[in-house]
Protein backbone atom coordinates (compact mmCIF):
# COMPACT_ATOMS: atom_id res chain seq x y z
CA UNK A 1 0.00 0.00 0.00
CA UNK A 2 1.47 3.37 -1.07
CA UNK A 3 1.43 6.48 1.62
CA UNK A 4 -1.85 8.27 1.01
CA UNK A 5 -1.67 11.86 0.60
CA UNK A 6 -4.29 14.11 0.69
CA UNK A 7 -4.57 17.86 -0.24
CA UNK A 8 -7.38 20.14 -1.10
CA UNK A 9 -6.05 20.66 -4.60
CA UNK A 10 -3.64 18.45 -6.99
CA UNK A 11 -2.04 19.80 -10.44
CA UNK A 12 -0.50 17.46 -12.66
CA UNK A 13 2.26 19.66 -14.66
CA UNK A 14 4.32 21.52 -13.47
CA UNK A 15 4.52 24.38 -16.21
CA UNK A 16 4.28 28.16 -16.13
CA UNK A 17 0.31 27.19 -15.93
CA UNK A 18 0.96 24.22 -13.03
CA UNK A 19 3.15 26.98 -11.02
CA UNK A 20 0.81 29.28 -11.56
CA UNK A 21 -1.97 27.46 -10.37
CA UNK A 22 -0.03 26.29 -7.33
CA UNK A 23 1.15 30.00 -6.33
CA UNK A 24 -2.68 30.98 -6.34
CA UNK A 25 -4.04 27.89 -4.64
CA UNK A 26 -1.46 28.48 -1.83
CA UNK A 27 -1.70 31.79 -1.45
CA UNK A 28 -5.70 31.15 -0.55
CA UNK A 29 -4.57 28.74 1.44
CA UNK A 30 -5.99 25.52 -0.39
CA UNK A 31 -2.82 22.26 0.83
CA UNK A 32 -1.66 22.00 -2.84
CA UNK A 33 0.36 19.52 -4.32
CA UNK A 34 1.80 20.03 -7.98
CA UNK A 35 3.06 16.71 -9.72
CA UNK A 36 5.25 16.64 -12.50
CA UNK A 37 7.26 14.03 -14.63
CA UNK A 38 9.96 15.81 -15.37
CA UNK A 39 11.51 19.09 -13.74
CA UNK A 40 9.25 21.92 -13.18
CA UNK A 41 9.51 24.58 -15.98
CA UNK A 42 7.94 22.41 -19.39
CA UNK A 43 8.69 23.72 -22.36
CA UNK A 44 10.02 26.75 -20.98
CA UNK A 45 13.04 24.99 -19.85
CA UNK A 46 14.42 24.45 -23.72
CA UNK A 47 13.83 27.52 -24.29
CA UNK A 48 17.49 29.84 -24.74
CA UNK A 49 16.14 32.97 -24.07
CA UNK A 50 12.53 34.67 -22.92
CA UNK A 51 11.90 37.87 -24.22
CA UNK A 52 8.38 38.52 -23.96
CA UNK A 53 7.47 37.98 -19.95
CA UNK A 54 6.39 40.55 -18.29
CA UNK A 55 9.33 42.27 -16.21
CA UNK A 56 11.66 40.11 -17.52
CA UNK A 57 14.08 41.83 -20.70
CA UNK A 58 15.19 38.95 -21.51
CA UNK A 59 15.87 35.74 -19.42
CA UNK A 60 16.95 32.26 -19.59
CA UNK A 61 14.18 29.84 -20.00
CA UNK A 62 15.45 27.29 -17.02
CA UNK A 63 15.94 30.77 -14.81
CA UNK A 64 12.94 31.66 -15.38
CA UNK A 65 11.62 28.45 -15.14
CA UNK A 66 13.63 27.49 -11.65
CA UNK A 67 12.74 31.28 -10.67
CA UNK A 68 8.53 30.60 -10.99
CA UNK A 69 9.81 26.98 -9.35
CA UNK A 70 11.27 28.75 -6.32
CA UNK A 71 8.41 30.99 -5.31
CA UNK A 72 5.87 28.08 -5.54
CA UNK A 73 7.87 26.29 -3.19
CA UNK A 74 8.40 29.03 -0.47
CA UNK A 75 4.38 28.92 -0.65
CA UNK A 76 4.39 25.96 0.92
CA UNK A 77 3.51 23.56 -1.72
CA UNK A 78 4.36 20.34 -1.71
CA UNK A 79 6.30 20.27 -5.33
CA UNK A 80 7.15 16.30 -6.48
CA UNK A 81 9.26 16.17 -9.43
CA UNK A 82 10.46 12.80 -11.24
CA UNK A 83 7.49 11.47 -10.58
CA UNK A 84 6.75 8.44 -12.28
CA UNK A 85 2.70 8.91 -12.73
CA UNK A 86 1.11 5.22 -13.56
CA UNK A 87 -2.68 6.20 -12.56
CA UNK A 88 -5.12 9.08 -12.44
CA UNK A 89 -8.28 8.55 -11.28
CA UNK A 90 -11.25 11.80 -12.41
CA UNK A 91 -14.67 10.31 -12.12
CA UNK A 92 -14.98 10.20 -8.39
CA UNK A 93 -15.71 12.51 -5.74
CA UNK A 94 -11.87 12.43 -4.66
CA UNK A 95 -9.48 12.82 -7.61
CA UNK A 96 -6.42 10.88 -7.42
CA UNK A 97 -2.71 10.93 -8.91
CA UNK A 98 -0.77 7.64 -8.33
CA UNK A 99 3.00 7.23 -8.74
CA UNK A 100 5.46 4.81 -8.36
CA UNK A 101 6.05 6.49 -4.65
CA UNK A 102 2.77 8.13 -3.49
CA UNK A 103 -1.11 8.35 -3.55
CA UNK A 104 -2.48 11.88 -3.85
CA UNK A 105 -5.67 12.81 -3.48
CA UNK A 106 -8.22 15.97 -3.56
CA UNK A 107 -11.60 17.20 -4.18
CA UNK A 108 -10.33 18.91 -7.12
CA UNK A 109 -7.74 18.47 -10.12
CA UNK A 110 -6.06 21.26 -12.24
CA UNK A 111 -4.88 18.70 -15.54
CA UNK A 112 -1.61 21.60 -16.35
CA UNK A 113 0.09 18.82 -18.61
CA UNK A 114 0.99 21.05 -21.55
CA UNK A 115 2.77 19.45 -24.68
CA UNK A 116 5.49 17.46 -26.07
CA UNK A 117 7.55 17.96 -29.30
CA UNK A 118 6.26 16.34 -32.70
CA UNK A 119 8.77 13.45 -33.51
CA UNK A 120 10.19 12.89 -37.37
CA UNK A 121 7.49 11.37 -39.84
CA UNK A 122 9.91 9.33 -41.40
CA UNK A 123 11.77 6.48 -39.40
CA UNK A 124 14.98 7.56 -38.11
CA UNK A 125 15.96 4.50 -36.87
CA UNK A 126 16.81 5.67 -33.95
CA UNK A 127 19.46 7.53 -34.70
CA UNK A 128 21.38 9.36 -31.92
CA UNK A 129 22.08 12.90 -33.86
CA UNK A 130 18.08 13.81 -33.73
CA UNK A 131 17.63 16.77 -31.16
CA UNK A 132 14.65 18.34 -29.67
CA UNK A 133 16.96 20.79 -27.42
CA UNK A 134 19.39 22.77 -29.06
CA UNK A 135 20.03 23.98 -25.54
CA UNK A 136 21.21 20.67 -24.48
CA UNK A 137 22.90 19.14 -27.29
CA UNK A 138 23.92 22.25 -29.43
CA UNK A 139 27.06 22.40 -28.22
CA UNK A 140 28.35 19.07 -29.72
CA UNK A 141 27.75 20.98 -33.43
CA UNK A 142 30.22 23.36 -32.78
CA UNK A 143 32.00 23.90 -36.55
CA UNK A 144 29.57 21.53 -37.38
CA UNK A 145 26.58 21.33 -40.33
CA UNK A 146 23.16 21.10 -38.22
CA UNK A 147 19.84 20.61 -40.00
CA UNK A 148 16.64 22.93 -38.32
CA UNK A 149 13.36 21.61 -39.17
CA UNK A 150 10.46 23.86 -38.41
CA UNK A 151 10.15 27.09 -39.79
CA UNK A 152 8.03 28.65 -36.60
CA UNK A 153 9.23 30.64 -34.04
CA UNK A 154 11.02 27.75 -32.36
CA UNK A 155 12.84 26.71 -35.54
CA UNK A 156 14.65 30.29 -36.06
CA UNK A 157 14.91 31.10 -32.77
CA UNK A 158 16.95 27.70 -32.17
CA UNK A 159 18.35 28.13 -35.22
CA UNK A 160 19.92 31.23 -34.06
CA UNK A 161 20.63 30.02 -30.59
CA UNK A 162 22.60 27.20 -32.78
CA UNK A 163 24.52 29.95 -34.94
CA UNK A 164 25.46 31.73 -31.96
CA UNK A 165 27.26 28.68 -30.62
CA UNK A 166 29.25 28.49 -33.40
CA UNK A 167 27.72 26.11 -35.58
CA UNK A 168 29.11 26.36 -38.74
CA UNK A 169 26.27 25.95 -41.30
CA UNK A 170 22.73 25.54 -40.70
CA UNK A 171 20.07 24.61 -42.90
CA UNK A 172 16.12 25.70 -42.12
CA UNK A 173 13.89 23.78 -43.66
CA UNK A 174 10.23 24.22 -43.36
CA UNK A 175 7.28 22.07 -45.41
CA UNK A 176 5.35 24.72 -45.78
CA UNK A 177 5.02 27.43 -48.67
CA UNK A 178 6.00 30.13 -46.16
CA UNK A 179 7.39 30.40 -42.77
CA UNK A 180 5.47 30.47 -40.17
CA UNK A 181 7.77 32.21 -38.01
CA UNK A 182 7.52 36.49 -36.76
CA UNK A 183 9.02 38.39 -39.20
CA UNK A 184 11.47 39.62 -36.61
CA UNK A 185 12.75 35.85 -35.57
CA UNK A 186 13.26 35.33 -39.60
CA UNK A 187 15.17 38.36 -40.00
CA UNK A 188 17.17 38.02 -36.58
CA UNK A 189 18.63 34.65 -37.89
CA UNK A 190 18.59 35.60 -41.57
CA UNK A 191 20.54 38.68 -41.00
CA UNK A 192 23.33 36.60 -40.29
CA UNK A 193 25.85 36.82 -42.70
CA UNK A 194 26.67 33.39 -43.53
CA UNK A 195 26.06 29.72 -42.40
CA UNK A 196 22.65 29.94 -42.90
CA UNK A 197 19.97 28.83 -45.21
CA UNK A 198 16.66 28.84 -45.33
CA UNK A 199 14.32 26.74 -47.74
CA UNK A 200 10.36 26.28 -47.47
CA UNK A 201 8.33 23.75 -49.66
CA UNK A 202 10.88 20.61 -48.36
CA UNK A 203 10.96 18.32 -46.09
CA UNK A 204 13.00 15.25 -45.17
CA UNK A 205 12.63 12.21 -47.30
CA UNK A 206 15.55 10.17 -45.62
CA UNK A 207 18.70 10.18 -43.13
CA UNK A 208 21.51 8.71 -44.41
CA UNK A 209 23.67 6.97 -41.86
CA UNK A 210 27.07 5.26 -41.10
CA UNK A 211 27.32 4.27 -37.81
CA UNK A 212 26.31 8.04 -37.30
CA UNK A 213 24.47 10.62 -39.12
CA UNK A 214 26.31 11.48 -42.50
CA UNK A 215 23.79 13.70 -44.67
CA UNK A 216 20.04 13.95 -45.51
CA UNK A 217 18.27 13.85 -48.60
CA UNK A 218 15.34 16.62 -48.72
CA UNK A 219 12.76 16.79 -51.51
CA UNK A 220 11.20 20.13 -52.13
CA UNK A 221 7.70 19.56 -52.68
CA UNK A 222 6.83 22.15 -55.69
CA UNK A 223 9.05 20.59 -57.75
CA UNK A 224 10.27 17.51 -56.81
CA UNK A 225 13.77 17.89 -56.56
CA UNK A 226 15.84 16.20 -53.77
CA UNK A 227 19.00 17.71 -52.70
CA UNK A 228 21.53 15.28 -51.06
CA UNK A 229 22.65 17.58 -47.67
CA UNK A 230 25.54 16.48 -45.63
CA UNK A 231 24.59 16.90 -41.79
CA UNK A 232 26.26 16.10 -38.58
CA UNK A 233 22.46 16.80 -36.85
CA UNK A 234 19.77 17.70 -36.68
CA UNK A 235 17.23 19.72 -34.45
CA UNK A 236 13.14 18.83 -34.70
CA UNK A 237 11.05 21.63 -34.20
CA UNK A 238 7.78 20.66 -36.24
CA UNK A 239 5.62 22.07 -33.15
CA UNK A 240 3.85 20.17 -30.34
CA UNK A 241 1.44 17.42 -29.19
CA UNK A 242 -0.99 17.33 -26.51
CA UNK A 243 0.44 15.70 -23.48
CA UNK A 244 -2.86 13.98 -23.11
CA UNK A 245 -2.57 10.01 -22.46
CA UNK A 246 -2.91 9.99 -19.00
CA UNK A 247 -6.44 11.15 -19.54
CA UNK A 248 -7.59 11.05 -23.06
CA UNK A 249 -10.68 8.04 -22.29
CA UNK A 250 -12.19 11.07 -19.37
CA UNK A 251 -11.97 14.36 -20.25
CA UNK A 252 -13.53 15.87 -23.00
CA UNK A 253 -11.21 16.72 -25.97
CA UNK A 254 -10.97 18.67 -29.42
CA UNK A 255 -10.67 16.97 -32.75
CA UNK A 256 -6.53 17.51 -32.11
CA UNK A 257 -6.70 16.22 -28.63
CA UNK A 258 -6.91 19.35 -26.54
CA UNK A 259 -8.83 19.86 -23.63
CA UNK A 260 -12.29 21.44 -23.92
CA UNK A 261 -12.61 24.26 -21.25
CA UNK A 262 -14.69 27.20 -20.51
CA UNK A 263 -13.72 30.29 -19.70
CA UNK A 264 -13.05 29.68 -16.13
CA UNK A 265 -10.94 26.50 -16.86
CA UNK A 266 -13.51 23.78 -15.94
CA UNK A 267 -13.73 20.90 -17.96
CA UNK A 268 -16.72 18.30 -18.57
CA UNK A 269 -15.52 16.67 -15.20
CA UNK A 270 -16.66 18.52 -11.79
CA UNK A 271 -14.27 19.08 -9.92
CA UNK A 272 -11.12 18.50 -13.15
CA UNK A 273 -10.09 21.64 -14.64
CA UNK A 274 -7.61 22.35 -17.39
CA UNK A 275 -4.81 25.11 -17.56
CA UNK A 276 -2.24 26.36 -20.07
CA UNK A 277 -0.85 24.25 -23.27
CA UNK A 278 -3.00 21.66 -22.72
CA UNK A 279 -6.19 23.73 -23.29
CA UNK A 280 -8.22 24.05 -26.94
CA UNK A 281 -7.04 27.66 -27.17
CA UNK A 282 -5.51 29.89 -30.18
CA UNK A 283 -2.52 31.27 -28.28
CA UNK A 284 -0.08 29.45 -26.31
CA UNK A 285 2.26 31.38 -24.53
CA UNK A 286 4.14 31.20 -20.94
CA UNK A 287 1.47 34.38 -20.50
CA UNK A 288 -1.30 32.49 -21.54
CA UNK A 289 -0.28 29.64 -19.66
CA UNK A 290 0.19 31.97 -16.09
CA UNK A 291 -3.59 33.41 -17.14
CA UNK A 292 -4.95 30.22 -17.70
CA UNK A 293 -3.58 28.76 -14.51
CA UNK A 294 -4.55 31.76 -12.12
CA UNK A 295 -8.01 31.12 -13.21
CA UNK A 296 -8.21 27.59 -12.87
CA UNK A 297 -6.83 28.06 -9.34
CA UNK A 298 -9.82 30.36 -8.43
CA UNK A 299 -12.27 28.64 -9.57
CA UNK A 300 -11.04 25.53 -8.00
CA UNK A 301 -11.16 27.29 -5.05
CA UNK A 302 -14.56 28.26 -5.76
CA UNK A 303 -15.11 24.46 -6.61
CA UNK A 304 -14.58 23.73 -3.28
CA UNK A 305 -16.19 26.42 -1.12
CA UNK A 306 -19.51 25.45 -2.59
CA UNK A 307 -18.27 21.88 -2.26
CA UNK A 308 -18.53 22.52 1.41
CA UNK A 309 -21.89 24.38 1.55
CA UNK B 1 23.33 11.75 -0.47
CA UNK B 2 26.97 11.60 -0.51
CA UNK B 3 27.79 13.70 -3.80
CA UNK B 4 31.35 14.31 -5.51
CA UNK B 5 31.85 17.01 -8.49
CA UNK B 6 35.03 15.51 -10.31
CA UNK B 7 37.39 17.15 -12.83
CA UNK B 8 38.99 16.51 -16.46
CA UNK B 9 42.35 16.11 -13.53
CA UNK B 10 40.55 13.43 -11.22
CA UNK B 11 37.78 11.91 -12.71
CA UNK B 12 39.39 8.60 -13.65
CA UNK B 13 41.24 7.95 -10.37
CA UNK B 14 38.08 8.34 -8.30
CA UNK B 15 36.14 5.88 -10.77
CA UNK B 16 38.91 3.76 -10.72
CA UNK B 17 38.52 3.90 -6.73
CA UNK B 18 34.82 3.65 -6.59
CA UNK B 19 33.35 0.08 -5.53
CA UNK B 20 29.86 0.72 -6.47
CA UNK B 21 28.28 4.54 -7.84
CA UNK B 22 26.78 6.63 -10.46
CA UNK B 23 28.20 9.14 -12.33
CA UNK B 24 25.99 11.89 -14.25
CA UNK B 25 28.05 14.13 -17.26
CA UNK B 26 25.55 17.35 -17.14
CA UNK B 27 26.30 20.93 -18.24
CA UNK B 28 24.35 23.71 -16.66
CA UNK B 29 22.08 24.76 -19.01
CA UNK B 30 20.38 21.49 -19.73
CA UNK B 31 16.73 20.67 -18.57
CA UNK B 32 16.92 16.77 -18.72
CA UNK B 33 20.41 17.15 -16.76
CA UNK B 34 18.70 18.71 -14.15
CA UNK B 35 15.79 15.87 -14.36
CA UNK B 36 18.07 13.10 -14.03
CA UNK B 37 19.41 14.74 -10.77
CA UNK B 38 16.14 15.07 -9.33
CA UNK B 39 15.61 10.86 -10.71
CA UNK B 40 18.72 10.03 -9.09
CA UNK B 41 17.73 12.04 -5.58
CA UNK B 42 14.55 10.02 -5.69
CA UNK B 43 16.76 6.89 -6.25
CA UNK B 44 19.05 7.64 -3.36
CA UNK B 45 16.25 8.38 -0.95
CA UNK B 46 14.80 4.85 -2.01
CA UNK B 47 16.85 2.99 0.21
CA UNK B 48 20.08 3.31 -1.69
CA UNK B 49 21.56 6.15 0.84
CA UNK B 50 25.07 4.64 0.24
CA UNK B 51 25.54 4.73 -3.10
CA UNK B 52 27.76 7.40 -4.09
CA UNK B 53 26.96 9.87 -6.91
CA UNK B 54 30.03 11.45 -9.03
CA UNK B 55 29.10 14.28 -10.86
CA UNK B 56 30.92 15.86 -13.68
CA UNK B 57 30.19 19.38 -15.90
CA UNK B 58 31.36 18.39 -19.24
CA UNK B 59 31.77 22.56 -19.83
CA UNK B 60 34.18 22.31 -17.27
CA UNK B 61 35.45 19.16 -17.89
CA UNK B 62 35.33 18.82 -21.81
CA UNK B 63 38.52 16.33 -21.39
CA UNK B 64 36.39 14.04 -19.27
CA UNK B 65 33.45 13.71 -21.91
CA UNK B 66 36.20 12.57 -24.69
CA UNK B 67 37.90 10.40 -21.95
CA UNK B 68 34.83 8.58 -21.33
CA UNK B 69 33.76 8.23 -24.91
CA UNK B 70 30.30 10.54 -24.05
CA UNK B 71 28.84 12.72 -26.83
CA UNK B 72 25.71 13.68 -25.19
CA UNK B 73 24.22 14.82 -21.69
CA UNK B 74 22.69 13.62 -19.32
CA UNK B 75 24.38 10.38 -19.57
CA UNK B 76 24.65 8.50 -16.59
CA UNK B 77 27.37 5.72 -15.74
CA UNK B 78 27.28 2.97 -13.41
CA UNK B 79 30.41 2.31 -11.22
CA UNK B 80 31.02 -0.93 -10.66
CA UNK B 81 34.66 -1.89 -9.06
CA UNK B 82 36.12 0.93 -10.48
CA UNK B 83 34.92 0.05 -14.30
CA UNK B 84 31.80 1.55 -16.21
CA UNK B 85 29.20 -1.26 -15.77
CA UNK B 86 26.38 0.50 -17.76
CA UNK B 87 25.68 3.36 -19.63
CA UNK B 88 22.36 5.48 -20.47
CA UNK B 89 22.22 8.65 -22.47
CA UNK B 90 18.98 10.48 -22.04
CA UNK B 91 16.22 10.61 -19.09
CA UNK B 92 15.33 7.75 -17.28
CA UNK B 93 12.80 7.02 -14.49
CA UNK B 94 13.81 6.54 -10.66
CA UNK B 95 12.32 2.89 -11.45
CA UNK B 96 14.50 2.28 -14.47
CA UNK B 97 17.24 3.91 -12.98
CA UNK B 98 17.09 1.08 -10.14
CA UNK B 99 16.91 -1.48 -12.81
CA UNK B 100 20.14 -0.31 -14.36
CA UNK B 101 22.11 -0.17 -11.35
CA UNK B 102 20.99 -3.53 -10.16
CA UNK B 103 21.26 -5.00 -13.34
CA UNK B 104 24.60 -3.81 -14.16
Amino acid sequence: MKPLKTFDLLILGGGPAGMAAAIYAAQANMRTALVESNICGGLVNSTYVVENFPSQKCIPGMDLAQRILEQTESLGVTVDQAADVTRLALTGSMKEIETEEFLYTSPALILATGRQPVPMDIDTHDCKQVHFCSICDGAAYRGKNVLVIGGGNSGFNEAYYLHSLGVKKIHLVEKMDHFPALQAAQDKLLSRDDGVTAMTSTVVVELIQQDKLMAVKLRNTATGEIHHVPVDGIFVYMGQLPNNRLFADIVALDSDGYVITNDDMETNMPGVFAAGDIRSKKYRQITTAVADGTIAALSAGNFLRNKKM
Amino acid sequence: MITIDLTDANYAEHVAATANGLLLLHKKLCPHCLNMKKVIEKFIANGNETVPVMFIDIEENPQAMSGLSIERVPTLLVIKKGKVAATRVGLMNPRQLGTLYKDA
